[in-house]
């Protein structure tokens, strides 16, 4: 449907519309003003009163399509039309407890010519893409894992090779290899939390950036990135799991050694 | 044990060491003897290569001889388990290295308190024995400076605390004034004499003629012998 908006004064009462909070700052609408509006640029079109202003839903599946919406009461819209026995699409609030599916089902019994379903049957289909990239966020964070784990083994083989003459001084002075590993492990425990903890915080900062920017870009109220508890937890466990696990094959392999192989002799 | 005749703290007998390097087998130690008697100073000197620093860490239960024995207050080494030889050389042996090796993380005091934690010392009396060797190396004003806050002179004589820390029967030391300027040197070398004026028995490896001047009997190496002692 082509609507053609263009605000005048008129005087008579008309009826109301309700429109979306981007398309009324677009046209510096504000409630109370009336408006035209057409289905073709080339029609005269009816007058109608703007009763409110509205925020949409934040739905991501409406972003790219940049349409700008209003509302009306049915008989407005099928005589603004000229057709008033067809609409595209109509939505039905239920009673609360009343199941979509069985509304559903009813609806589409007692007549032909339309569809009825669950919103959230529609909502998952017009969300494929979103799986479908949802999909590919999870391919490149295992990948992303993958390439931390042999990376993190390698910097703490790496800073337990560092510290060989460090564990042959210990060794030598009698202390224990079970010492050494505990401390080794220790330190692999708070360099992975450490590490943790620093990639949340950036994560969080990249993830503001991204709504600011994106949310200026669409007009938009949608979060497009989000840290919950639940990423932290996940966050901190996982790098706690790899990093202890890399440190403990390093120090194992450390406390292995014997003391004058350690030294550089033997 | 009658008297007159001491025991050795420590005896090397026939020692000898091999190291195999690509296709060559470089005989490191060829059958040294050493005994050394309680309170005495031995300093081991010899040209670099000659085994000095091999022969120290044989006799410190660090590496094993490729063959011979090494007792240490009657114990022999070749006989002990790791973990036996480990609470050996926590209890009864003090390590002093050239480059003193104290962990950077821990204060001078948590440096010298580490055997002593290893050895399952109660905190209240490890704190006091830490604080009187810090005293007794002249640092009690530098407990809570970390091992990088220090000197060269200093971080040696917390070594040397450190070494003392379980009350060894001998302290072991390889290079000791090998980092130092003439100076500390000079304090450390009084540090030691002091110590085997205590009562401490000393091996110590060096190319310091200063410091092998010091001890009680100077026991000079080359090729992996003994050339006198």
């Amino acid at each position: 449907m082509l609507l053609s908006l263009a605000p005048t004064p008129v005087r008579a009462q008309r009826p109301g519309v309700a429109v979306e909070r981007r398309l009324a700052e677009r046209l510096g609408l504000r409630v109370g003003d009336t408006m035209r509006l057409a289905s073709s640029p080339d029609s005269a079109g009816r007058l109608f009163s703007v009763a409110a202003i509205y925020d949409p839903p934040r739905d991501p599946a409406a972003l790219l399509k940049r349409e700008l919406r209003l509302r009306m009461h049915l008989p407005d819209l099928a005589a603004l039309l000229g057709a008033p026995d067809r609409i595209d699409r109509a939505g039905v609030a239920l009673r609360p407890g009343v199941s979509a599916e069985t509304a559903a089902a009813r609806i589409n019994l007692s007549a032909f010519g339309y569809r009825a379903a669950p919103s959230r049957e529609i909502a998952a289909e017009s969300s494929q893409t979103f799986a479908v990239v949802s999909r590919f966020h999870r391919a490149i964070a295992v990948i992303t894992v993958v390439a931390s784990a042999v990376f993190l083994l390698c910097i703490m083989l790496l800073k337990v090779e560092e510290r060989r003459r460090d564990a042959a001084v210990m060794r030598f002075i009698g202390v224990r290899r079970r010492t050494i590993f505990g401390a080794l492990l220790l330190e692999a425990a708070a360099i992975a939390i450490v590490g943790a903890l620093l990639g949340i915080a950036i994560a969080w900062a990249a993830g503001a950036l991204t709504n600011l920017y994106y949310q200026h870009y669409f007009a938009t109220q949608v979060v497009f990135s989000l840290i919950t508890p639940r990423i932290v937890l996940f966050g901190v466990a996982l790098s706690l799991v790899l990093g202890v696990g890399a440190g403990a094959l390093a120090a194992l392999r450390l406390v292995r050694t014997r003391p004058a192989v350690l030294w550089g002799r033997g | 044990m009658s008297d007159g005749i001491r025991a050795p703290v420590l005896d090397g007998r026939n020692l000898r060491k091999s190291y195999h390097l690509a296709e060559q087998t470089v005989q490191a130690l060829r059958g040294v003897s050493l005994s050394v008697a309680p309170g005495e100073y031995v300093a081991i000197v010899g040209p670099s290569g000659c085994g000095k620093s091999t022969l120290l860490q044989l006799l410190g239960g660090i590496d094993a001889p490729t063959g011979g024995t090494v007792s240490v207050l009657g114990t022999e080494l070749g006989q002990l388990s790791d973990r036996e030889l480990t609470h050996l050389r926590l209890t009864r042996l003090g390590f002093v290295f050239q480059r003193f090796h104290l962990l950077p993380v821990l204060t001078a005091l948590e440096n010298i308190e580490l055997p002593m934690a290893e050895a399952g010392v109660a905190r209240a009396e490890r704190r006091e024995r830490a604080r009187a060797l810090l005293d007794y190396v002249g640092l009690a004003d530098r407990a809570a400076h970390r091992a990088t806050q220090l000197s060269g002179g200093e971080m040696q004589r917390v070594a040397v605390a450190r070494a003392l820390a379980n009350r060894p029967a001998i302290i072991l030391a390889d290079e000791p004034t090998g980092e130092l300027d003439a100076a500390t040197g000079r304090e450390l070398l009084a540090l030691f004499r002091r110590l085997n004026a205590d009562g401490a028995t000393l091996v110590v490896v060096t190319h310091d003629e200063r410091l092998a001047a010091e001890a009680g009997r100077v026991v000079p190496m080359l090729d992996g012998m003994i050339t006198c002692s």
